[in-house]
């Protein structure tokens, strides 16, 4: 029952967010009729121009555009790119691995570090491990992970000289992945600590060590689950987060992803490039948000 | 203390910078490319001749612009919405819960390139986008807030005196919510520098001629091998705005 509830819940976000997107992107100020014909270079006669607001629907209300589209999209029909003339999807298809592969790797990496680096730091407090982890999260939120890739390719391909910047080989994917990690440890170990830490101070642990076992076997036989659990739960808002580290990255070291496709196109004014993108992150919020909430219900039996 | 002066000392250079620099940003010196640091240029010159440190401050001022608006918008607009759910209550309150929920799902820096890229990247567009994505967060703070204020046993005591509800928010309520949603807000602001740095870095919708401390990067990256220190100060100093912003707000917040 709940499972039919969440799934309803999700549609009706994606829907939200396809509705809003294509509101917005459909009134911003450029035509694309006129954009086609520049680009495109066709006579921009009066024919010309109807005959094409006739051939996209664009001679339509709103919502009936909207309808249209999304009958579209749901078919597998995302439109064609402006500026290369080819299918969105197909686009896309090309370009997707890439990013996924750059995010989840990042996401995964950082879940993977996030907690033996709480463990330690909630077993040890202001120990060496917990320290660092505090200094950690500050200088995360301070520095851009785009800058840090920049500072990183000068020391090691510079001063170095262990790698090449800028180059098209395994360092160009490794990096991205490291420095997507970065910020999203710091975040999720800081989590795992806090929660380690609160169930220190709970009754069943203090009946845990009068069994015997040491702080850290209590730790980890009593505390991690629960840590885990509000693990799972940061993971849903780091997502987001991953986005936005993924699209800077491709950038910085020229990743064929789908946010540089979008870096391009948009010169173009390429509005069906933008609404897939949009759709793509509205996507993978809702599968992140429904894998952590499935692994929350894993780890907490009560819910399910 | 002196955080507050370091904190003071940015904020004056930050806006100085809006309307006075010591060379224009946009003059062009051919004759004085990559100058490194001298008396005339004291953080040096770019490919193009122009003098970095005009630019870092003109780019300061812009980013300073994005810094308030963010911070004005999530804070006046955050706190209205989320004292609003938590005095009215009922549906309502769920109405206005489940709305902010579900901006919280959607990314801010998704939200702010989809503005980019369709009104072009500029303080004002990129404030807006951010502050209007940050709403959300600050309106659910602001709520819970709220509501373990109005929870305590002085607003049933100003209740049962007769204060009128408007008394009761502006005297009783706020006083005890606004201290710990500045310190927040402060936080936020932090994030917004960065993240109007990587809007800029990615280049979508912005105008390459305007300088902004992420589209420095981005241009200068170039000169890695060459002259390192043109991708190092606009890095510094949004480093330097984002620490000082965290540490003084998480230092008002104990």
């Amino acid at each position: 029952m709940r499972l039919v509830r969440f799934g309803m819940q999700s549609i009706a976000g994606l829907l939200a967010v396809s509705l809003a997107s294509f509101s917005v992107i459909t009134l911003m100020p450029a035509d694309p009729v006129a954009i086609a014909i520049r680009l495109w270079s066709l006579p921009a006669t009066d024919d010309t121009v109807a005959a094409l607001r006739a051939q996209w629907g664009l001679d339509q209300p709103l919502p009936l555009r909207y309808l249209h589209w999304l009958a579209d999209f749901l078919g597998g029909d995302w439109g064609r790119s402006f500026r290369t003339g080819e299918p969105v999807l197909v686009e896309f298809a090309e370009r997707l691995p890439v990013s996924l592969s750059l995010g989840l790797a990042g996401l995964a990496l950082a879940i993977v570090l996030a907690i033996p680096l709480g463990f330690f730091s909630a077993a040890y407090p202001a120990g060496v491990v917990d320290r660092m982890n505090r200094a950690l999260s500050v200088f995360v939120q301070a520095v851009p992970a785009f800058w840090l890739g920049l500072v990183v390719l000068f020391v090691l391909g510079v001063q170095l000289r262990w790698i090449r910047p800028f180059a098209n080989d395994w360092t160009a994917i490794v990096l991205p992945v490291l420095l997507i990690a970065l910020h999203s440890v710091a975040v999720l170990s800081r989590v795992y600590r806090r929660d380690l830490k609160e169930t220190a101070g709970q009754p069943h642990f203090r009946t845990a060590l009068a069994k015997g076992l040491s702080d850290k076997q209590a730790l980890w036989r009593h505390g991690h689950r629960s840590a885990l659990y509000a693990l799972s739960s940061a993971v849903r808002s780091e997502a987001g987060w991953v986005i936005g580290s993924t699209a800077t990255m491709e950038i910085l070291f020229g990743l064929a992803g789908i946010s540089q496709f979008l870096v391009q196109s948009i010169a173009a004014r390429d509005q069906m490039v933008l609404q897939a993108y949009v759709m793509v992150i509205a996507i993978w919020m809702l599968v992140m948000n429904a894998g952590a909430n499935l692994a929350m219900r894993l780890l907490d039996p009560r819910l399910a | 203390m002196p955080r507050l002066i370091m904190l003071a000392a940015l904020a004056v250079f930050l806006c100085v910078g809006g309307f006075w620099q010591p060379q224009d940003p946009d003059a062009v010196d051919m004759l004085a490319r990559h100058s490194g640091m001298t008396a005339s240029h004291p953080l040096g010159t770019d490919h193009l001749g122009r003098d970095l440190l005009s630019r870092i401050m003109a780019g300061g001022w812009r980013t300073a612009c994005v810094i308030l608006s963010v911070g004005a918008i999530g804070f006046v607009f955050g706190t209205l919405l989320g004292t609003a759910a938590a005095v009215l209550g009922g549906w309502r309150e769920t109405v206005i819960l489940r709305f902010c929920e579900f901006f919280v799902m959607v990314p801010t820096l998704i939200v702010a390139l989809t503005a980019a890229a369709i009104f072009g990247l500029s303080p004002l567009s990129a404030g807006l986008a951010l502050g209007l994505a940050g709403i959300g967060p600050h309106a659910l703070l602001a709520h819970s807030l709220s509501q373990r204020v109005l929870g305590r046993p002085f607003i049933l005591a100003a209740r049962s005196l007769g204060v009128s509800p408007l008394r009761m928010i502006a005297r009783h309520l706020l006083p005890n919510t606004l201290p710990l949603m500045f310190a927040y807000v402060g936080n936020q602001a932090g994030l917004a520098a960065v993240a109007y740095a990587s809007l800029a870095f990615i280049g979508l919708g912005a105008d390459p001629s305007k300088p902004d401390w992420g589209s420095m990067l981005f241009e200068y990256r170039m000169f890695i091998f060459d002259h390192p220190m043109l991708m190092i100060w606009p890095g510094v100093a949004i480093a330097l705005v984002t620490v000082l912003l965290n540490g003084f707000f998480d230092n008002g917040r104990a």
